[in-house]
């Protein structure tokens, strides 16, 4: 079962020597965290290893943690800079990244997967592979804004920029998804008809 | 086009000021076109609010714990070890070895000795005990190849910690 203690609480805790309360934070965070590796690894396995390797990181880290902003915004900068020097690692460079083509591959996965699996076929559904399509600044910003609880100011903090920028990034990533929800539904009405 | 998208985005995040506000507000009221891309973004704001998180694998929480738990076995001893105790020991030996020196040098006569005096007199029978039989040649090279053997482990092991080190 998981602790309603305050994440600031479970901190104390395994400060104070209880490992178990730090199972407790990783069980709290591990969906979001998971989520967001994924918008950088494109696969499961290396997203599992790039949150696991966040939360390791983190507890080695936990003393050091300031307490100025939320937990949650402190580790979400840890898995950005994680799944950042991921990408480095496996030498996608600065260009590949932001080339909206490295993509393609995925998008054209996900159709393959759609055709045989009909429940799938929700709303939901083509939002989140609309949200994969997207480049990972994009979609980690998008995710952060809406599912992790961020303002701006935390999303920047977070991502190591300023909350302008955010804000514009946001609004483009917006329109992106926009475009690329619009895009698939599209497509998907043709393949209907 | 953009401007005024940019700016009832604004609008539903509540991120513009009050004066921004109420003119969108009225811009609202007053102008189709906005007011249908004002609930086409709320439209879609609630749509994007709606993204499912993916869920990692069950024993995710578990392998994290192990994780934790393995790095922490696996601190070295030099790290584990009190550095009181080495400290503790070392001063045992420095204050030892300090104090047989003080006492030997108090109870040294220097004003009646001659050069002849200064080394200790060795018993007339006293036979220093045989050791050579007990140190073959082949038990002094296989001690030699053990040794060399133990420096090229602990310097593999000094070069894996070096490049982990560097690679972290």
């Amino acid at each position: 079962m998981q602790s309603k203690l305050s994440d600031i609480e479970l901190i104390d805790q395994v400060l104070a020597g209880n490992q178990a309360a730090y199972a407790d934070l990783v069980k709290r965070h591990q969906r979001f965290v998971f989520t967001l590796a994924m918008r950088f690894a494109k696969g499961r396995e290396d997203a599992e290893e790039i949150a696991q390797d966040c939360f390791i990181k983190a507890y080695r880290s936990l003393g050091s943690f300031q307490r100025q902003s939320k937990f949650s915004t402190w580790l979400y900068s840890i898995v950005y800079t994680t799944a950042m020097t991921f990408l480095r690692k496996r030498r996608v460079d600065t260009d590949s990244i932001d080339d909206e083509d490295t993509y393609i591959q995925v998008e054209n996965q996900s159709s393959a997967y759609d055709v045989n699996d009909a429940e799938n076929k929700s709303r939901s559904f083509y939002l989140n592979q609309a949200i994969e399509q997207l480049l990972p600044d994009d979609a980690t910003i998008i995710t952060m804004f809406y599912k992790g609880e961020q303002s701006l100011e935390e999303i920047a903090q977070a991502m190591g920029m300023e909350a302008n920028t955010i804000k514009v990034k946001l609004f483009r990533a917006r329109q992106r998804l926009k475009e690329k929800l619009e895009r698939n539904l599209k497509h998907e009405a043709k393949e209907l008809i | 086009m953009n401007n005024i998208e940019e700016k009832l985005w604004n609008y539903i995040d509540g991120t513009c000021t009050a004066d921004e506000q109420s003119a969108i507000n009225k811009l609202i009221a007053s102008d189709e076109a906005v007011r249908l891309k004002y609930k086409e973004l709320l439209a879609l704001n609630r749509e994007f609010a709606t993204m499912e998180l993916d869920e990692p694998s069950m024993a995710f929480t578990y392998n994290v714990i192990e994780a934790i738990r393995t790095e922490q076995a696996l601190v070295p001893l030099k790290a584990a070890i009190n550095k009181r105790i080495v400290m503790g020991i070392a001063l045992f030996f420095v204050i030892t070895l300090t104090g047989f020196l003080v006492f030997a040098f108090t109870k040294m006569n220097f004003a009646s000795m001659g050069t002849a005096d200064i080394l200790p007199k060795v018993p007339a029978n006293f036979k220093m005990p045989e050791v050579s039989m007990h140190f073959s040649k082949p038990l002094v090279e296989g001690f030699m190849f053990f040794d060399v053997v133990l420096g090229l482990f602990l310097f593999d092991a000094y070069l894996r910690r070096k490049k982990q080190a560097h690679t972290d």
